[in-house]
């Protein structure tokens, strides 16, 4: 108890207070630049920052990170730009409702369901690191491949359109996704001979091509008339502008779920704030009673992902706080920072020196009231600056497309791939493709393949596979739960086709 | 105080020096950094960039040119005009290892001259603490009782420590399942929850505090300090050995005078204080050496990994 105490009043000094506010600031403006991500403005601040105290870097460091996550998603929704690709699922529904004129109430939406999910995986940080930690350890690769396929499989079959075409564009997006080093071999694979391609097609230029590009070349479509407007109006009605507490209770179970699965997904290390997502904005689209309204401006649509990635944040801290493995960049930093200071984390600092984590429990529940209230400023601020006519705005959208693709490490060759890709997902749109299930496809499809191929070679190693893959708990639970969703899903399909055919019957 | 006048008078001399033998640097100079922002390579790379504007007295940009493990930022660094304005940030892999099984777009022994190194990381052998085993001799003993059921990982796939570890197991005839990596963090889960028997990465800092894991043997030269009581693969009397390096690299044919410039000004840096703190934050061993040194140093690596890449088949 005394220790909890030290480490709370470690953390609410006047400088520490004051590093999570300026690092909520930076981090909510820098997040909201497209291709300016907080983990690269903090490396680049690194060498900067020797200097500083760690209690007053590491919440400053925490605050960024945590304010980058909402101020992305501000531009994911307004201007159809994901400040950063984590945000790149709220684009979906967020964008859908800022045209409709609720931008506003998107991005509160977006902002309660980010302070949400941050509160919610942050508790369970505090009480339940090591407890997870220990279940988490028992995922190995044939549980991340079964996971990942699994989501593949359902979102097949939910993407809403014609079941192929949700079908053709998932495999396009896997096949995207495997461009680059084959996983085990090394050698280079559909790369083309670019050495650029050896890493894979960079998230962010497909991202911001594939979602900013191929919308501006859309409106471009529209008569010049047109474009003298803006291309988000703010509807004055109240119930355009915020979110009553109504429609909070009725996403509250979203929430709730999106934000569990998001802890779960962050105590994995090695999967991103992006992937948990999709995964929740997918798992919502799912379980809805009415799918058909996603992608059109759902409010749930806005509240899974935003509450899923920002849960990621606090649960990569998991793995670090239980053994000492940072589970993403960020929690690397931090553990960067840790370590200056002689301080280990995992269960010997737990037993003999806590203060400093107690110090850093508490920067996080700091950070996220302080993301509540600085939020809203945020948004009165990106409303002001939206609202100019398209066609100022987006030329504006294009140069900060070019310029965040070439800012991530200096490449003309990923400014080019923007441009393909906005004109691949201008043509997807005009063919009536759905681009999520692309989307997905191409972020999980690296996992998947590395995981499987990994499974494989395991299964070689050892003298009975079937005994080594069913003797893991973790392994025969995932089977089991999956049957069940699959059947779940399966019933779903068949009713729906049965309630089609009998409204065809009846009109016919 | 005293020391500071030192170092200030120290730093006169040596521009003055340069004045006179020549006016290199005379514009900006590009340091080219052929990884994304963030790494160790990347943090250190900024901090050089920092002091050596303040020696040299010119403005420094550093340009992230990340892709193909390295190669493209070598490659762009590699056909600039060698006039000492161009240089880049160089590390182990793409150097001395990964163009001996991939093709790479430049030739590591006629394209560069070796600036210098002013770093060296540790790349343990690494193994759960409460697991069977307590020495390589264990380790090689069980691969060759149990073809194939050993499973290991190292971070980088085909960089130097995996290969010096492979080049090992091959050197003793065990057969051995190597899981391509997915990243140091994953690895050390990985081995934690006991999916791989072994690991070779260079964030093993945390888990050896809290006891996780043991060091069984050094891949690079010299011993760890972290584990002063497990041999180096070489006292082992294994074949291959690779220092993992952090240094600085500049197009072939560099003048003589820009090399000693550099020689001079990294001497400095590196016995700054400030250099001292960054190392030790980033648990990297500072180990400066000047452009003959470490060209010799590059050359023999490059040797003894293309010895054996063809001697145990390392390519495939």
């Amino acid at each position: 108890m005394e220790s909890i105490l030290a480490g709370v009043s470690l953390a609410l000094t006047w400088p520490a207070v004051l590093a999570v506010l300026a690092g909520i600031v930076a981090g909510q403006l820098l997040g909201a630049i497209p291709g300016l991500t907080a983990t690269m403005t903090v490396a680049l601040l690194i060498p900067y920052t020797y200097y500083l105290d760690p209690w007053v870097g590491i919440p400053m460091l925490i605050g960024m990170f945590k304010g980058s996550l909402f101020g992305s998603s501000v531009t994911a929704i307004l201007v159809k730009t994901p400040g950063t690709p984590a945000a790149a699922a709220t684009v979906l529904d967020g964008y859908p409702m800022a045209q409709q004129g609720k931008g506003e109430k998107a991005c509160k939406m977006a902002l309660y369901s980010s302070v949400f999910g941050d509160s919610f995986s942050d508790i369970v940080l505090i009480f339940g690191a090591s407890f997870l930690a220990a279940i988490a350890l028992n995922f190995g690769p044939a549980e991340y491949t079964l996971l990942v396929a699994f989501s593949l499989l359902t979102m097949g079959f939910v993407s809403g359109a014609k079941i192929w075409k949700g079908l053709f564009a998932m495999l396009l997006g896997m096949l995207l996704g495997i461009v680059g080093l084959d996983p085990v071999t090394a050698s280079p694979r559909l790369t083309l001979g670019f050495l650029e391609l050896e890493e894979g097609i960079g998230l962010i230029p497909m991202l911001i091509g594939f979602l900013a590009v191929a919308e501006v070349m859309r409106q471009m479509e529209f008569p010049r008339k047109q474009l003298a407007a803006s291309t988000v109006s703010f509807s004055d009605k109240p119930a355009d502008r915020r979110v009553s507490w109504a429609e909070f209770k009725r996403v509250f179970p979203t929430l709730m779920k999106s934000s569990s699965l998001g802890t779960a997904v962050g105590a994995l290390p090695g999967i991103s704030a992006t992937v948990a997502a999709f995964l929740a904005y997918n798992e919502a689209k799912r379980s809805s009673k009415n799918p058909e309204k996603f992608g059109k401006g759902e409010l749930e649509g806005v509240a899974a992902p935003e509450s899923a990635n920002n849960a990621v944040s606090g649960a990569n801290l998991i793995p670090l706080m239980a053994f000492g493995i940072p589970g993403d960049i960020a929690a690397a930093l931090i553990l960067s920072a840790l370590l200056i200071q002689g301080i280990t984390p995992g269960p010997v600092v737990f037993r003999d020196n806590p203060e400093p984590i107690y110090a850093i429990f508490t920067a996080l529940l700091l950070a996220n009231f302080f993301n509540l209230i600085l939020g809203h400023g945020l948004i009165k601020m990106a409303r002001r600056v939206v609202t100019v006519p398209k066609r100022i705005l987006f030329p504006i959208v294009l140069i900060i497309a070019a310029a965040s693709a070439y800012a991530m490490r200096g490449s003309v060759f990923d400014v080019q791939l923007v441009f393909m890709f906005g004109f691949l997902g201008w043509v997807l749109t005009k063919l009536a493709f759905p681009t999520v299930p692309l989307l997905i496809g191409f972020i999980l499809m690296p996992i998947l393949e590395s995981n499987l191929r990994v499974s494989m070679l395991i299964a070689g190693s050892v003298p009975n596979p079937f005994a080594y893959f069913f003797g893991r708990p973790a392994f025969v639970a995932l089977i089991a739960v999956m049957a069940l969703m699959l059947i779940l899903v399966l019933r779903r399909i068949l009713r729906d086709r049965q309630a089609a055919r009998a409204a065809g019957l009846r009109s016919g | 105080m005293i020391k500071h006048l030192v170092k200030g008078a120290l730093a006169l001399t040596l521009t003055a020096g340069l004045a006179v033998a020549d006016d290199y640097p005379s514009e900006t100079i590009t340091l080219i950094v052929p990884y994304s922002p963030g790494g160790n390579g990347d943090i250190t790379s900024r901090f050089i960039a920092d002091q050596a504007s303040d020696i040299l007295g010119v403005n420094f940009v550093v340009e992230n040119r990340a892709g193909g493990g390295g190669f493209i930022g070598i490659n762009s660094c590699a056909n600039a005009d060698p006039d000492g304005h161009t240089i880049c940030f160089i590390s182990t892999s793409p150097i001395t290892v990964r163009p001996h099984v991939i093709e790479a777009p430049y030739d590591p022994m006629e394209d560069l001259t070796y600036i210098s190194q002013f770093m060296l990381s540790k790349q343990p052998v690494i193994v759960r603490n409460d697991g069977q085993f307590n020495s390589i001799e264990d380790v090689i003993a069980y691969a060759q009782e149990n073809p194939g059921q050993l499973r290991w990982s190292a971070a980088v796939p085909r960089g130097g420590p995996h290969l010096a570890t492979e080049a090992m197991f091959r050197a003793e005839g065990a057969q051995t399942t190597f899981l391509p990596s997915q990243g140091g963090a994953v690895e050390l889960a990985n081995l934690l929850s006991g999916t791989i028997d072994l690991a070779v990465i260079s964030d093993y800092g945390p888990a050896l505090d809290n006891g996780e894991i043991k060091i069984l043997a050094e891949t690079s030269p010299g011993r760890n300090p972290q584990a002063p009581d497990a041999p180096t693969l070489s006292e082992l009397g294994y074949p291959l050995e690779l220092a993992s390096f952090f240094a600085l690299a500049a197009p072939a044919g560099l003048p003589d005078d820009v090399i000693a410039a550099w020689d001079d000004t990294m001497a400095q840096i590196t016995e700054s204080e400030e250099f001292n703190t960054l190392m030790e934050r980033i648990k990297g061993e500072g180990a400066f050496l000047n452009s003959a040194d470490f060209t010799a140093r590059v050359a023999a690596d490059f040797e003894a990994m293309g010895e054996a890449t063809a001697t145990y088949g390392l390519g495939e």
